[in-house]
């Protein structure tokens, strides 16, 4: 057992590293060592590019931050209460058929103690029922 | 020679000692290559990752510990850097990797000799090794194709070795499952 598992392990990583081995198709180009150097050369300018987005980047967000602020004291109070109203009226939609429900449930009719005995009785009943049912077939 | 080459490509002099940039290129392209072929799995991805992988190799040189392996240092690059393509360009390159896996699908007609078996073989090991999860496909892409040391492993990716040893299990069951699926 442990033998058979062993060669499963061996025959995986012979697998394995056969499928992984780079084949004669598909061995990379020389890389060119001059081009390396040119593009590292190349690096202020991409560097200065990429500080200059940045910047820009942040001025854009900054202002759009303080429009935010500056916009936002004046529009909150609209907005709130639109918003508080809109939760309210949300509420009692669902209170009113609920509170019904709720009474119901709290004054049932019929009560509880008797339906519950009545399951237990009609259980109990089942299961004789089915004891004898057992006992005069076998 | 090491020397010439530093100067001709106006590296700096620190350049030319024992492990120079153009050795480590010349001797790891392939591996280097490799990995990143095999962890995104397409052609023009694992050029790019290469590319890039020197070009940081080359603007880091200075600061590479000449006491450790360079194949580990530039493998430590190519890796992270393949991850982070893989990462960054994910959902294409799956696109891509899956046409190329569907295309190279072998003639299912043509009499299979055993060339063309081992070659299908071949090919659905890397299709499976591809649809990993990239966790463990950077172990088991580091253990099996360039043949390092579970420690090695560990040094190259910065995890844990127990961390890595559990993981190549993993990577290990999850291809065997895969594997087995596919029959």
């Amino acid at each position: 057992m442990r033998r058979d598992f062993r060669d499963d392990e061996l025959f995986d990583e012979i697998r394995l590293r056969r499928a992984l081995r780079l084949d004669a198709a598909e061995l990379p180009p020389r890389f060119d060592l001059a081009t390396v150097a040119v593009r590292a050369a190349d690096r202020p300018a991409s560097a200065f590019a990429g500080l200059l987005s940045t910047a820009f980047a942040g001025m854009a967000t900054a202002a759009l931050t303080g429009l935010v602020a500056v916009a936002l004291p004046a529009i909150a109070p609209a907005v709130g209460s639109e918003l508080f109203d809109a939760a309210i009226q949300t509420v009692t939609r669902a209170a009113v058929p609920l509170s019904a429900v709720l009474a119901a449930a709290q004054q049932p009719s019929i009560p509880l103690a008797a339906t519950f005995a009545l399951a237990v009785a009609v259980a109990y009943e089942y299961a004789q029922r089915r004891e004898r049912l057992r006992a005069t077939t076998s | 020679m090491a020397a010439s080459v530093a100067l001709r490509l106006n590296l700096p002099m620190t350049l030319t000692s024992p492990a120079t940039f153009a050795d480590g290129v010349r001797e790891h392209q392939d591996e280097v290559y490799g990995v990143a072929l095999r962890i995104t799995g397409n052609r023009d991805a694992a050029l790019d990752v290469a590319s890039s992988t020197f070009l940081k190799a080359y603007r880091a040189f200075h600061r590479y510990d000449q006491t450790r392996p360079l194949r580990h240092w530039l493998l430590r690059i190519a890796t992270n850097e393949a991850i982070s393509y893989v990462r960054k360009r994910g959902r294409e390159l799956r696109r891509i990797v899956a046409v190329d896996e569907a295309t190279g699908v072998a003639d299912v007609s043509a009499a299979p000799d055993a060339e063309s078996v081992a070659r299908e073989d071949r090919a659905r090991v890397r299709a499976a090794v591809s649809q990993l999860p990239e966790l463990y496909r950077v172990v088991i892409v580091l253990r099996y194709f360039n043949d390092l040391s579970v420690d090695e492993i560990a040094q190259v990716t910065g995890r844990p070795a127990s961390t890595v040893g559990v993981q190549l299990l993993r990577g290990r069951a999850l291809l065997r499952g895969a594997l087995e699926g596919a029959r």
